[in-house]
């Protein structure tokens, strides 16, 4: 749950400069799976589990000409209070097993897996990453994540090892010994024809292979980024193709993100291009500005149900609060936690449950909001609600004045969610000379415009492959 | 190697009638250093031809030594789900030294206990979710029933687990469990079987029916199947050049299979021998080379034994369990929480 943020009226936009004036916009969309942005009830709303469901979604992204397809990963289901959160969308397949499936029923749209680098063997997620490449033809991509928590650690077989502080340094180690996998196959660099032999030796990790799969068309898998911290920036920059962001729906906001990533990418011995930037959002069309703006409002209803708003408020007083009236005033008394534990999953620390709690209540009382209003009005960014036309300027926008490279959409609801995009906002782009009106190359790195992976650029980016290759 | 190549491969051993077809895989090549080594994960390749395939079962290896459990009982059971309940898992061990360097572990000392310990763990998983958990109940608004969704709190000798799994039940509720004789033994922790299908070999058809015979005194409800390889006399040239020259690239190991060097007839007598003893549920055809034994495969082997009703082409709709005979386990878990609630 993020914190309120003051909504940028479109209006407010065309202050900025236009500063890539032929720059096209570049669609993503991300089959989350697990969370309560998507809708469940609704008699429209399918399958998570059911290939049916992935296919439908990932065929159509095709069809719109999207540069890729994402899925997330689960490493262990979220608890609340030391039970199983049962409000949300929940179970889900592995994320390259499934884009193994899609890739054979697609042809062109990149496939994108989130993986964790704490809880994943190097060997094993190399090997697999490449295997979908080679499969795919050059369209598998690596969406790099980080977890250190113990709780999450009580699946495998390394348990929570990993210091906070050092979830990227182990991300860093995991990253460039992939990279020494995927470059060991002959190619024009390696005349000989022999496999190099792989060592990588890093204080969090240990590695000694003969790897066994070839190159694809695209050198190596896209690498994705999707950390905030100043870390996880830093990382990116040196390391990643693209970032996964959150700045996507306040243009300022993302003309500031997008600064700093530019500087931490130049810092890091890259040209400032070098990174894209897909922040991930939400796309509501209606006929009319109003018809969407309702549309918006039942689609902000049905994610937080009158239970989920009860559990939403309920994480920051610590207790069980289903006895409430979600259409009543919060709770009278104050959070009674100083710790808050037992919220697996969760981020939310007892630190800041007070200032939370309120900043909530203050909210509440000044726009006489119930809890589920409450909840509803504090979920964060609502992405972009309008008409397709209106939509397609503001997205043409936030890509020409250089704040983003696209947009990573999440439907609110699977598998149909996507239709009203491909089929309204696609085409207003292409109005627009905003967007491809056919797929020009057949790899994901091709899609997104991407130079040669960091470690393939020749003598003229000796720093950028050396900090690629870092730590191991 | 490439996509199109694998898929139209898969295709036609389908089209051939075969009832699975199996993906051998290692991390670690068996010639260091050489492109003809080169080996995509398993997994991926069987997710791969998921879809472009309606009946056939698709079994990948996975080494239970060294990768982690909980990813590979996720991985089984999303095949499971992408195939429509397809899914087979060849549960393998990793000796020597070379894997536990590549994973930076230390060699695993003891291979039968952690084989056991990951199928058990697996097996755990993959009922961790009711068939029934998603309940969608809008009124409550919950999505799933906690209560049929269960922790399995395994601890076996080198790592524990505590699940549940990400993924819900997969369609067989659980795929289909191969491992050569000895790899795995069971029972399991509460008396189970653990596989389901034991592959036997023999140094002759006798040495390989008694192993079969052996398999199914000790469980009545596991599935022998013979492990053959196969040179076939195609494409001109007789099984025995063939292999001869196979052996000069770098020999063919025959480990524990029987092998077949020679003309489709004599293959068809040898399996008319091995399906005479009803211990012999089926066998394994491991071919030298599927693009040229493949076709003679499909076109004079597989029509006669189907004529001869020793085999029936396998049906789309069906499962793996279907085609091997074995009934859909109910949950081990089914109605835990209820009951002491």
């Amino acid at each position: 749950m993020t914190d309120p943020t003051p909504q940028t009226r479109p209006a407010d936009e065309t202050a900025h400069p236009i500063t890539r004036p032929g720059a096209e916009v570049h669609l993503g969309v991300f089959f989350q799976g697990v969370n309560h942005t998507t809708i469940w009830s609704d008699p429209e709303s399918g399958s998570q589990t059911d290939f049916a469901s992935f296919e439908r979604v990932a065929r159509t992204a095709e069809r719109g000409l999207f540069d890729a397809f994402f899925l997330g990963e689960g490493l262990r289901l979220r608890e609340s209070r030391g039970r199983l959160h049962d409000l949300d969308v929940v179970g889900r397949p592995d994320a390259i097993t499934q884009l193994a499936a899609l890739a054979a029923v697609t042809e062109r749209i990149g496939l994108v897996a989130t993986q964790n680098t704490t809880y994943n063997d190097p060997v094993d997620l190399a090997r697999r990453l490449a295997s979908l490449d080679v499969l795919s033809g050059g369209r598998a991509a690596w969406n790099v994540v980080t977890t250190d928590n113990a709780w999450t650690g009580e699946n495998f077989r390394r348990g929570g090892y990993l210091d906070h502080a050092r979830r990227y340094d182990r991300a860093e180690q995991v990253l460039a010994t992939a990279r020494r996998i995927w470059d060991a196959w002959p190619d024009a660099d390696r005349p000989d024809g022999s496999v190099a032999r792989v060592e990588a030796h890093g204080d969090l990790l240990d590695v000694a292979i003969d790897p066994t799969t070839p190159r694809s068309p695209q050198g190596h898998p896209v690498i994705f980024q999707a950390g905030d911290s100043a870390q996880g920036r830093d990382f990116a920059a040196r390391s990643a193709d693209v970032i996964f962001s959150r700045h996507g729906s306040v243009l300022a906001d993302a003309l500031e993100f997008a600064a700093d990533i530019r500087a931490r990418a130049v810092a890091a011995g890259r040209p400032e291009d070098d990174v894209k930037i897909f922040p991930g959002t939400a796309i509501v069309v209606g006929d009319t500005p109003a018809e969407a703006e309702e549309k918006a409002r039942w689609v902000a209803r049905q994610q937080v149900t009158p239970a989920t708003a009860l559990h939403v408020v309920g994480t920051i007083w610590a207790e069980d609060l289903s006895g409430y009236d979600p259409d009543g005033p919060l709770p009278a008394h104050d959070p009674v936690v100083a710790e808050l534990g037992g919220e697996g999953g969760s981020s939310t620390t007892g630190a800041r449950t007070h200032e939370v709690a309120a900043r909530w209540r203050a909210l509440a009382e000044a726009e006489g909001l119930s809890i589920r209003d409450l909840v509803i009005r504090v979920s964060g960014e609502r992405g972009f609600v309008g008409t397709p036309s209106a939509v397609a300027d503001r997205l043409v926008r936030f890509v020409r004045t250089g704040s983003v490279d696209g947009f990573n959409i999440s439907p609110w609801i699977i598998p149909s969610g996507l239709d009203d995009i491909v089929d309204r906002v696609v085409p207003e782009l292409q109005e627009r000379g905003a967007y491809r009106t056919a797929y020009t190359g057949t790899t994901l790195r091709e899609h997104l415009g991407l130079r040669a992976p960091l470690t393939r650029r020749g003598a003229g980016a000796a720093d950028a492959r050396e900090a690629a290759l870092a730590g191991v | 190697m490439s996509g199109a190549r694998l898929a139209r491969t898969v295709r036609h051993a389908e089209n051939a009638g075969l009832t699975f077809v199996t993906f051998a895989d290692a991390v670690v090549p068996a010639v260091p250093g050489s492109p003809a080594s080169a080996r995509l994960d398993a997994v991926t390749r069987a997710a791969f031809v998921a879809r472009t395939t309606t009946a056939v079962g698709l079994v990948p290896e996975v080494p239970t030594t060294y990768p982690e459990p909980f990813h590979v009982a996720t991985q089984l059971a999303s095949l499971d789900l992408t195939a429509s309940g397809r899914a087979g898992w060849l549960a393998s061990v990793t000796p020597g030294d070379a894997a536990p360097a590549a994973y930076g572990r230390a060699p695993v000392a003891d291979l039968d206990r952690e084989a056991r310990d990951v199928v058990q763990v697996v097996r755990d998983l993959w009922d961790s979710w009711e068939d029934d958990a998603v309940v969608r109940d809008v009124a409550t608004g919950r999505y799933v029933d906690r209560d049929r969704i269960h922790r399995v709190d395994f601890v076996g000798a080198s790592f524990s687990v505590v699940g549940p799994l990400i993924t819900p039940r997969p369609p067989q509720g659980q795929p289909v469990v191969l491992a050569r004789s000895g790899d795995v033994a069971g029972p399991g922790r509460d008396g189970e079987r653990l596989v389901d299908v034991v592959l036997v070999g023999g140094t002759d058809v006798a040495a390989a029916r008694a192993a079969a015979r052996a398999v199914v005194a000790a469980d009545p409800g596991a599935r022998a199947v013979v492990e053959v390889q196969v040179v076939l006399d195609a494409a001109g040239r007789t099984g025995a050049d063939r292999l001869a020259e196979l052996d000069a690239a770098g020999p063919w190991a025959p480990g524990t299979a029987l092998r077949h060097v020679g003309d489709p007839a004599g293959l068809l007598a040898l399996l008319a021998e091995l399906a005479d003893d009803p211990a012999v549920a089926g066998v394994r055809l491991l071919a030298a080379s599927l693009d040229t034994d493949l076709p003679v495969l499909a076109r004079e082997v597989l029509p006669a034994l189907r004529a001869d009703r020793r085999t029936a082409a396998p049906r789309s709709g069906a499962t793996l369990r279907d085609h091997l005979g074995l009934t859909r386990p109910a949950d081990r878990f089914a109605g835990a929480a209820r009951a002491t609630a």
